[in-house]
């Protein structure tokens, strides 16, 4: 082989653009974009419209004369607070009961323990809202309708299937000789825990943790169905708005107060559950 | 300072057993590498001495102190893992000083040791980086400061090099075993590769199917193989079936003699016994000659149509279909998996290497 | 990932003294799996329990009094029929939009993929509430498609709000996310590799389609389908802000007679029937869980 001179070469040599634009994902982008952001778009106009009246393509006048109405109103708060109330206490009860089982389901062996873990997986088997009139059913009886405690088990139940399989999986994730060169360097099981295991699962426990309360946040059947008429959260209100409430706005203003949050759990959970992992936990 | 028995032991997993009876005596200072195919249990005897596995049968002694039953937190061991498993969480110096904070020592104490044991594997000003930061070289050195900072009076190593290239492999081999001298740890040291073992190890255990097959020095590994399986499992070997016949082989090229009852046996040789010669009427032919540049190794096909590899210096010229001579300067004799005899033989040609 | 003997090389714990252990694991996981059997095990029974034996003067006694009333009853039946037509329709529809999408996903390399992919998921963070909002405001009498069209000088859409398109729209534009999701990782399954060799051979994207990729795919597809259908069949904020009144789907179905009818054990007979409808899939997604954790171990 001789070195060859590129200078006397490159007038010949034919160069290629390898990167050809992705005209189907610009499409699909495009395609997405409007269906998904549209209506999100209408309704966020719709918060900033003081007067909009048919047909219009844009606002008469815009102006933040509704978000002083709306937040004006007692409803609206006493409804935020105890959605917030709600959602921290079924998210907390929800970690501490759910995150040292999934240690349990991921590192120990205690007879049963493929067989209840598959249960957890196929709680999803049955119709949700079905389920949900099974169990208001039971809560009548026992005077759980309409109170506080009575939404927070349902809505705890919620939680469960998500906040066991993902820990578990971000447990069995932890490479196994970490925690046994921390037994090695003289930790006990228990330091072991809290050392290694839960600070190298955390990423993906936080997710899940926000994945729950804001799904727990967002949650509107069993609020509805077992806490009608007494307990009404953001999303019962704002259903009592979509039927009852002539003036559109206050729904529009709502709407866009309770993206924040979406936007928030999008930011920090994307990476959990656009990774494959996620999807298998529903039984692909 | 350190010895370390291992009395008896067995071991089953789900009812098979993947170590049967073993005993072993690790001296003090001593560096033994449990060699052995995939499967054959050396992992399984480190991680018993480390306390990760606990034996079915047998017990583990520690300056004959019985450690069989103690958690691994509480042994005088300190391991290598095959994934370096550093904490990612923690920086290099995080990692290094774990074992340390659990013991309670003195933050400035600690400072200290851990710049010791860091400068100890070549990474002095390192302690504030990332684990994610470092090469996999130096990962596996961290893990090897992390082991030990405690002063462990076992040091026990599970591949630790198995995922590093060949020349980052070559080099760690090496400075761990001056590390290992210079401390005077007694060390275990788990490997598939038999060339890692040849070169680090005082003493070689061969492992098979939950067995020990054989101990020995490098040397005598090698040169005096007391079984087939490490025969052919250390170095290469040709291994040629005849019978022996009233004390010789019948084999048509190596008419090999041995006080041995008649029966059938397998000639071991190895490529690096043989001489080759230009010869007529063997009915051996080179077949093909691979040019290693330190020496040439030649592949011969054998008239009842074997083959045999033969070592040559780099010098010698030969092409294939060429008809050749074979002498064998050292042969062993096996059959079935026992060694019968060994046989050295005067060479009649020198040999111009 | 979520098969339990995956860890290292499935032996059970190193240092375990088992009996111990046991009682440990079976006491960190009592409390989730009480509240499993609580409230989801015990009400599936209870429920049956409850419709198949109805109360009398002398105690309790076997009747079908109120699956006779259900199954008699024309608007109860139009219900259901409604429901399941629904749920086939989305159903078709979130395989045809989601199955091109998973595709695209799995097999894009450019960085376009990644905006699909942020875009795709997106819904999955937009409660049903403020999406029935958003589609009253956008596809609803006088919405925001009406002021473009109007603006163009075109005639109105027929506005699918308060038809059983309007829950249709609502369920798809809600599932995209989690469907997409699963039938990427279902695609996971077919290796580069597999599809290059295949190129390699001569197969043109058609063919790649229907030889390589779908047969590889099929179980993923069922199981993708089989919680589809599980989902959309018992849905209820969507088709009970944007569906028609009458007939009405069976998830506000259920709600109006347990909470405006007050007719609890009829509402439960409802969700008893829905249960044996979504029996069949949520027999095979059990199945296929099961089945997966199996070959992965």
């Amino acid at each position: 082989m001789t070195a060859i001179d590129p200078s006397t070469l490159s007038a010949e040599v034919p160069v290629h653009r390898t990167k050809r634009p992705d005209w189907l994902g610009l499409a699909l982008a495009l395609a997405l974009g409007i269906v998904v952001v549209i209506p999100l778009l209408v309704v966020a106009i719709w918060a900033f419209a003081e007067v909009w009246r048919y047909p219009s393509l844009l606002p008469q006048e815009f102006g933040f004369r509704f978000w002083q109405a709306t937040l004006a109103r007692p409803d609206v708060w006493a409804a935020m607070s105890l959605s917030l109330r709600l959602s921290v206490t079924v998210t907390l009860l929800s970690a501490l009961i759910c995150l040292p089982a999934a240690y349990a389901f991921a590192r120990m062996d205690f007879p049963g323990r493929n067989l209840l873990f598959l249960s957890f997986l196929a709680s999803h088997a049955f119709p949700k809202f079905g389920l949900l009139v099974a169990i208001a059913g039971i809560f009548l009886n026992l005077g759980l309708i309409s109170t506080f405690w009575g939404v927070v088990l349902i809505q705890l139940v919620g939680t469960l299937m998500m906040m066991i399989w993902i820990p578990v999986a971000a447990f069995q994730n932890v490479d196994r000789a970490m925690e046994e060169a921390a037994r090695d360097a003289g930790a006990g099981p228990i330091r072991v825990f809290w050392s290694v295991s839960l600070p190298q699962a955390a990423p993906t426990i936080f997710a899940a943790v926000l994945l729950s309360f804001v799904g727990t946040f967002y949650e509107t059947e069993g609020a509805w169905l077992i806490g009608a008429p007494e307990i009404r959260t953001m999303p019962v209100l704002m259903i009592t708005y979509i039927n009852n409430q002539i003036v559109v706005q206050y729904g529009a203003v709502l709407s866009v107060l309770l993206w924040v949050p979406s936007f928030i759990a999008l930011m920090f959970t994307r990476r959990l559950v656009g990774s494959g992992s996620f999807a298998k936990g529903f039984g692909v | 300072m350190a010895q370390l028995t291992l009395k008896n032991l067995g071991k089953s997993f789900d009812a098979t057993d993947v170590i049967r009876d073993l005993s072993l005596d690790v001296a003090d200072g001593e560096l033994v590498c449990l060699l052995g195919p995939s499967g054959s249990g050396k992992s399984t005897v480190l991680r018993m001495v480390g306390g990760f596995e606990t034996p079915n049968r047998g017990a583990i002694l520690i300056d004959g102190e019985d450690v069989t039953r103690v958690p691994p937190e509480k042994r005088p061991t300190g391991m290598v893992f095959q994934s370096h498993a550093l904490w990612s969480h923690m920086s290099v110096a995080g990692n290094v000083a774990f074992g340390l904070k659990l013991r309670g020592l003195p933050k400035t104490q600690i400072r200290e040791k851990v710049g010791e044991a860091l400068a100890l594997v070549g990474l002095e000003g390192y302690g504030e980086r990332r684990v994610w930061q470092l090469s996999g070289g130096q990962q596996q050195r961290v893990a090897i400061a992390r082991a030990l900072v405690l002063e462990p009076k076992i040091l026990l190593l599970d591949e630790p090099f198995a995922s590093l290239d060949q020349h980052l492999r070559e080099r760690l081999r090496e400075e761990l075993r001056d590390i290992q001298r210079r401390l005077g740890i007694t060390t275990l040291f788990v490997t598939h590769g038999q060339d890692e073992a040849l070169a680090l190890a005082d003493r070689i255990v061969v492992l098979r199917g939950g067995e020990i097959e054989q101990v020995a020095s490098p040397d005598r590994m090698y040169r005096a193989p007391q079984t087939r399986f490490v025969a052919g499992f250390i170095g290469s070997m040709n291994f040629l079936p005849c019978d022996m016949r009233g004390g010789v082989s019948d084999h048509p090229l190596f008419a090999v003699r041995a006080t041995v009852p008649d029966g059938p046996v397998e000639l071991a040789i190895r490529p690096e016994a043989l001489t080759l010669l230009p010869a007529r009427g063997t009915g051996a032919r080179v077949h093909r000659v691979t040019d290693y540049g330190t020496h040439l190794l030649v592949d011969v096909d054998l008239p009842d149509g074997g083959r045999l590899k033969a070592m040559c210096p780099p010098s010698a010229r030969y092409e294939p279909g060429q008809e050749v001579a074979l002498e064998a300067g050292h042969v062993a004799l096996f059959r079935g998996d026992a060694k019968l005899a060994e046989v050295t033989v005067e060479r009649r040609v020198a040999v111009h290497v | 990932m979520t098969d339990l003997s995956s860890s290292g090389t499935g032996r059970a714990g190193g240092t375990a003294h088992s009996n111990g252990r046991g009682l440990t694991g079976l006491l960190l996981v009592s409390a989730p799996v009480a509240l499993l059997g609580w409230l989801i095990i015990y009400p599936i029974f209870n429920a049956i329990a409850r419709t198949l034996f109805a109360p009398t003067q002398t105690g309790t006694a076997f009747s079908l009094d109120t699956y006779g009333r259900f199954f008699s009853d024309g608007y109860a039946l139009a219900n259901l029929w409604l429901t399941l037509w629904v749920t086939a329709v989305c159903a078709a529809l979130l395989l045809a939009i989601c199955l091109p999408l998973a595709l695209y996903l799995r097999f894009a390399k450019s960085r376009v993929a990644g905006v699909v992919q942020g875009l795709a998921l997106f819904p999955m963070f937009v409660p049903s509430v403020i999406l029935a909002y958003a589609l009253i405001r956008t596809i609803g009498p006088n919405g925001g498609v009406d002021l473009v069209l109007n603006a163009l000088g075109l005639p109105k859409i027929n506005s699918p709000y308060l038809t059983p398109w309007g829950p249709i729209i609502g369920l798809v534009w809600d599932n995209i996310p989690l469907t997409t999701l699963m039938l990427v990782a279902g695609l996971g399954a077919v290796s580069d590799n597999a599809v290059e060799a295949a190129r390699d051979a001569g197969a043109r994207p058609i063919a790649l389609l229907r030889h390589i990729i779908l047969p590889q795919i099929g179980n993923a597809m069922l199981v993708v389908l089989s919680f589809t259908v599980l989902s959309i069949f018992s849905a209820f904020t969507l088709p009970y802000v944007l569906g028609p009144a009458s007939p009405e789907m069976m998830g506000p179905f259920m709600q109006r007679t347990f909470s405006q009818v007050m007719d609890p054990r009829m509402a439960v007979t409802q969700a008893v029937i829905t249960f044996a409808i979504c029996a069949v899939f949520g027999a095979f997604y059990v199945r296929s869980i099961a089945k997966n954790r199996e070959a992965r171990r």
